[in-house]
């Protein structure tokens, strides 16, 4: 038994962890679809908001993004993300799963995702999807407290939210709502109410996000000004504390720091990212991670189409890490999985020594109450989750 | 030039008053400059003070004006605006015959008006009263006319109504600088006497002399001699300010211009002194000024260790143009290697920072500041420090002694109660009260230089309604019971946030300071204690509760180079911030220990 400095051991859920090979063949594709009914103020995605006329320039674009994979790109799991890609009219809508379907056909039993707001989403699309072979869908519910959902600026009611999950759920066998916490003016007894109300609805997959205030979002400037303040740090956190008791209370395993599912629901797109596994994308703004490269389409709609139009690459960003680094983000996302980070498999990943890369981290005094180690791996304890961000902000310090 | 077709002036106002903007009017108006080349407030060509809207570095424009069919030449001396460059002012006021006083028809007379006022009493120039801004759609003509003959003693006949904005009265004004400011006397067979006001750095040139020509003449190839250092210079140009520099034949009496003289080292060139002929010098200089008095100082310091080169470039290029800024290295155990600068007053200090993270880009930490003191040693020797970290607590020292000002105030009659509580609560002596009129008094104190320099202006401003000027002169040094207030972080001392407080003062000061920082340092993963003591006792404690809830939300679309940089830059946003042990300290919590005040 190998013996491993500082922290303390504490019960986390083990699920193995398999080593992924960064270089090899992608088996995920994401691809963003930008468009969206209007841009609710906390939002810093890729979007572009009544710019419908965009559409089928932006379809004519991603088939001509898509074509330079030059062949088809079989793949595991296959995730529609936006912006709102069900806001596409049905006629779009179909070329859009055309198009993603003919370059990224999907193996058997793979998993095809579709992110999906609740205004709009009509049976016939729901049928457009599923007749396309979507197999999961989720939900942006985001909230069931009419005032959180108005001060986030989303434009439906929690009874269309309550119909919607229903649709979705009885028609697709993964059925994932997405909820908002941190929410200025929610408590904690609301929040409450939008964590049960969400799992009486019975999907398949929760997500649980804290708010954050982004540079450059409408929701940046009024706090500036002083006109919406962040709620209190120890609110926040009974908030996410909440969530994570209730949830695994009822049978949704927290196996993400922001991810909670039904034993066998977790979503396995987002496990490749978590495991710095590599991954195919499409679309203005989307990130992909191919042969050791990471890059970042144009975030601006427009140029991206544009660009691509006109036979050009239209990337923002474009990055070949060392190992170290590599192995560093390795360690980044991996502490977001509940179940933490192994060292042997890290090991066989990497090429680097997890205690190596993990020296800041174990280093300070301060984390000991945040990590979890034992032999066989390192894991956010649950103080960890609660600062996640700072803890691996460490990493760099 | 004819000595009686020239008339030298300079504007004096209270800030915002319309200085600038009748100044510009002025220029353009008489063809000075064109539309074209009107830029906003021409004269204030430094960034910073433009931003602030005052001027500091006094310089000068000549204006070529036709009355009654006789070409006129008028030199317009700029003046700073603030307290801390009474100095300036007073500079540039030696260098005319007459001023325009500006009132804000609206705000009426206010505390630099009188002290302006008086200054160019003091200096014996003719004053042209204006009641400026008097297109503004609420005026208080009547008013304000009163206060300026209660307060001024102008009568209200004498008073030009004028607005830079419209334009109105400006005929008037050119008027009445050419009718009511004397002529300059001086005869040009005389020997050379110029009263050198001002000095710029030219980096191709050297150093370019601003004189004011009092007796005899300058020209190209003159050979000249700087009175106080004796060195001799050859003229290689000279010229005038139209407004840009534009060389002439020569300057002679009464004439406003510069000189160029192949001078490379601005330290021979002293603001005030007079320059005068090799060949026939004057037998005394003119009058000139008072040094400056450098009354405040600070510490200030790079963020990265390798800047501190690149700060002592900057900082020695600010010196060259500004006489009255200073600095020398110092060391402080929580900052490093940084400098001690010393300033006219708190503005000077503000702008001189402000100027160095605009222009040379320079992450900065500045410390609170803090005056001269004095240390008497058993030995009987007196050591001078002007840095909180030099006194020593040996045992060496018999007594601590701080600089002490007298205090002139002139405020509304109503305000003389509330003046006298500010002062006792400063450790202020009372000397005596005199009135002025019905309506005003003036307040004599002495107090010590620290209980004055950081707030005791605003203070004044708010009790008095801004109707209250101040003025204060060095008169001395006196003991006092002093101690050094040292702040410790997590337990470590930190020194530059140390400060000297009077013994009586310093529990309170203390509390207030843990509190203040307690706001302006963010959430550690851990507790961070913050405690205030005198040598081993601690009198004040504060605790910042760790941080609670830090996660984001999610990695959408897969974007992990953004999520990283995004951590990554939780770092670098942390860049003004300076690491102490494991606690993060702000730039702006060494200055917190400006702002608490009176709590
Ligand atoms: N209405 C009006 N506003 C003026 C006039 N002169 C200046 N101002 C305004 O008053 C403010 C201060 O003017 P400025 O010339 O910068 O004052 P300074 O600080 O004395 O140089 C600015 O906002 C000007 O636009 C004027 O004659 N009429
Ligand atoms: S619906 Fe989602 S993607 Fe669209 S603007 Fe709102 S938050 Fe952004």
């Amino acid at each position: 038994m190998r013996s491993r400095p500082g922290g303390r051991a504490v019960s986390i859920p083990y699920v193995p962890w398999e080593p992924v090979d960064p270089l090899g063949v992608p088996r995920a594709a994401y691809v963003h679809v930008p468009f969206c009914v209007h841009r609710c103020g906390y939002c810093d995605f890729t979007v572009v908001a009544g710019r419908d006329d965009l559409i089928s320039a932006y379809l004519d674009a991603l088939a001509c993004e898509l074509s330079r994979l030059e062949s088809p790109q079989p793949v595991e799991t296959l995730f529609l993300g936006g912006g709102t890609p069900t806001h596409l009219p049905e006629r779009s809508l179909e070329r859009l799963l055309e198009l993603v379907r003919e370059w990224f056909p999907l193996s058997s039993g793979g998993e095809f995702s579709v992110e999906a707001n609740p205004v709009g989403l009509s049976p016939a699309k729901l049928g457009l999807l599923a007749d396309a072979g979507v197999n999961r869908v989720s939900l942006g519910v985001q909230s069931f407290d009419t005032q959180s959902l108005a001060t986030l600026e989303r434009d439906h009611s929690p009874e269309l939210a309550r119909q919607t999950v229903e649709a979705v759920r009885d028609r697709f066998p993964e059925c994932s709502v997405d909820l908002i916490f941190g929410v200025p003016g929610q408590s904690l007894v609301t929040w409450q109410t939008t964590l049960e109300t969400a799992i009486a609805l019975g999907p398949t997959h929760l997500s649980a996000y804290g708010l954050t205030f982004e540079k450059g979002t409408a929701f940046w400037g009024r706090r500036l000004k002083g006109t919406l303040a962040s709620i209190p740090d120890e609110l926040e956190r009974s908030q996410y504390e909440l969530a994570m008791e209730l949830l695994s209370a009822c049978g949704f395993g927290q196996y993400e720091l922001s991810n909670y599912a039904r034993a066998g629901h977790e979503s396995r797109h987002n496990a490749t990212y978590w495991a710095n596994g590599p991954y195919f994308a499409a679309g203005p703004g989307a990130a992909r991670y191919v042969k050791g490269t990471r890059e970042t389409n144009h975030r601006s709609t427009t140029t991206w189409i544009k660009s691509t139009l006109a036979g050009r690459t239209a990337l923002s960003s474009q990055e070949k890490l060392s190992l170290e680094d590599r192995a560093r983000e390795t360690l980044m996302l991996g502490l977001r999985r509940t179940a933490g980070v192994f060292f042997e498999a890290f090991q066989k990943q990497t090429g680097f020594a997890l205690e190596e890369i993990a020296k800041p981290l174990l280093a300070r005094d301060w984390l000991r109450d945040c990590l979890a180690i034992d032999e066989e791996r390192i894991a956010l304890t649950r103080e960890g989750r609660c600062v996640a961000d700072s803890v691996v902000a460490a990493l760099w310090e | 030039m004819d000595p009686r077709f020239i008339r030298n002036f300079s504007i004096v106002a209270h800030i915002d008053h319309g200085k600038s903007t009748l100044s510009d009017q002025l220029l353009l108006q008489t063809g000075t400059i064109t539309q074209r080349e009107f830029k906003d407030q021409l004269l204030d060509d430094l960034d910073v003070e433009r931003e602030r809207g005052i001027t500091v570095k006094a310089r000068a424009v000549t204006i070529k004006y036709v009355h009654h069919g006789q070409p006129y030449e008028l030199n317009f001396v700029d003046t700073p605006g603030h307290v801390d460059f009474h100095y300036e002012v007073s500079r540039s006021l030696a260098a005319c015959e007459g001023a325009l006083l500006l009132v804000d028809a609206f705000q009426g007379v206010q505390a630099q008006t009188v002290a302006n006022a008086y200054a160019a009493l003091e200096a014996n120039l003719a004053i042209i009263p204006c009641l400026n801004k008097i297109d503004l759609p609420i005026v208080r003509t009547d008013e304000v006319l009163e206060e300026m003959r209660t307060v001024l003693g102008f009568n209200p006949e004498e008073v030009l109504r004028t607005s830079g904005r419209s334009g109105i009265g400006i005929d008037d004004v050119l008027e009445a600088i050419v009718e009511r400011v004397p002529a300059p006397t001086g005869l040009a067979a005389d020997p050379l006497r110029a009263l050198i006001f001002d000095s710029k750095y030219d980096n191709y040139r050297g150093v370019v002399i601003y004189v004011r020509v009092k007796d005899g003449v300058v020209r190209k190839g003159s050979k000249i001699r700087l009175m106080k250092k004796g060195t001799h210079h050859e003229v290689l140009e000279v010229g005038q300010f139209r407004p840009m520099n534009t060389p002439c034949d020569e300057l002679g009496p009464g004439q406003v211009g510069y000189i160029v003289a192949g001078i490379k080292n601005l330290s021979l060139v002293h603001i005030g002194d007079t320059v005068t002929e090799a060949s026939r010098p004057a037998t005394e200089p003119l009058p000139g000024y008072k040094p400056p008095q450098q009354m405040v100082f600070c510490g200030m310091f790079p963020i990265e260790a390798t800047d501190f080169e690149k700060l002592r470039e900057e900082l020695g290029r600010l010196a060259l143009n500004d006489a009255s800024f200073s600095f020398i290295p110092e060391t402080s155990d929580a900052l490093g290697f940084g400098f001690r600068c010393g300033f006219l007053g708190m503005l000077h200090m503000e702008i001189i920072q402000q100027r160095l993270e605009k222009e040379a880009d320079i992450d900065l930490i500045q410390t609170a500041p803090n005056v001269t003191y004095e240390l008497l040693k058993k030995d009987q020797t007196v050591v001078t420090v002007d840095n909180p970290q030099e006194v020593s607590w040996d045992g060496t020292t018999e007594e601590f002694r701080e600089p002490i000002v007298k205090v002139t105030f002139i405020v509304p009659a109503d305000c003389i109660g509330p003046i006298m509580q500010l002062c006792s609560d400063r450790r202020g002596t009372y000397k005596s009260t005199e009135y002025l009129g019905p309506a005003r008094a003036q307040l004599i104190y002495e107090l010590p230089l620290a209980e004055v320099i950081y707030d005791m202006h605003d203070k004044l401003k708010s009790i008095t309604r801004g109707y209250g000027t101040m003025d204060y002169e060095l008169i001395g040094f006196r003991a006092a019971d002093l101690v050094k207030l040292d702040i410790l972080v997590k337990q470590n001392k930190v020194d530059a946030l140390a400060s000297i407080v009077h013994r009586s003062l310093a529990e309170r000061r203390g509390r207030a300071l843990c509190k203040r920082l307690k706001e302006e340092i963010s959430k550690h993963m851990f507790e961070v204690p913050i405690q205030a003591a005198i040598g081993a006792r601690v009198i004040a404690r504060e605790t910042i509760s760790a941080m609670r809830k830090n996660v984001t939300a999610k990695c959408y679309g897969g974007d992990i180079t953004r999520k990283r940089k995004l951590l990554q830059k939780q770092k670098e946003g942390k860049k003004r911030l300076k690491q102490f042990g494991e606690v993060e300290i702000p730039q702006k919590a060494f200055l917190a220990v400006l702002d608490i005040g009176d709590e």
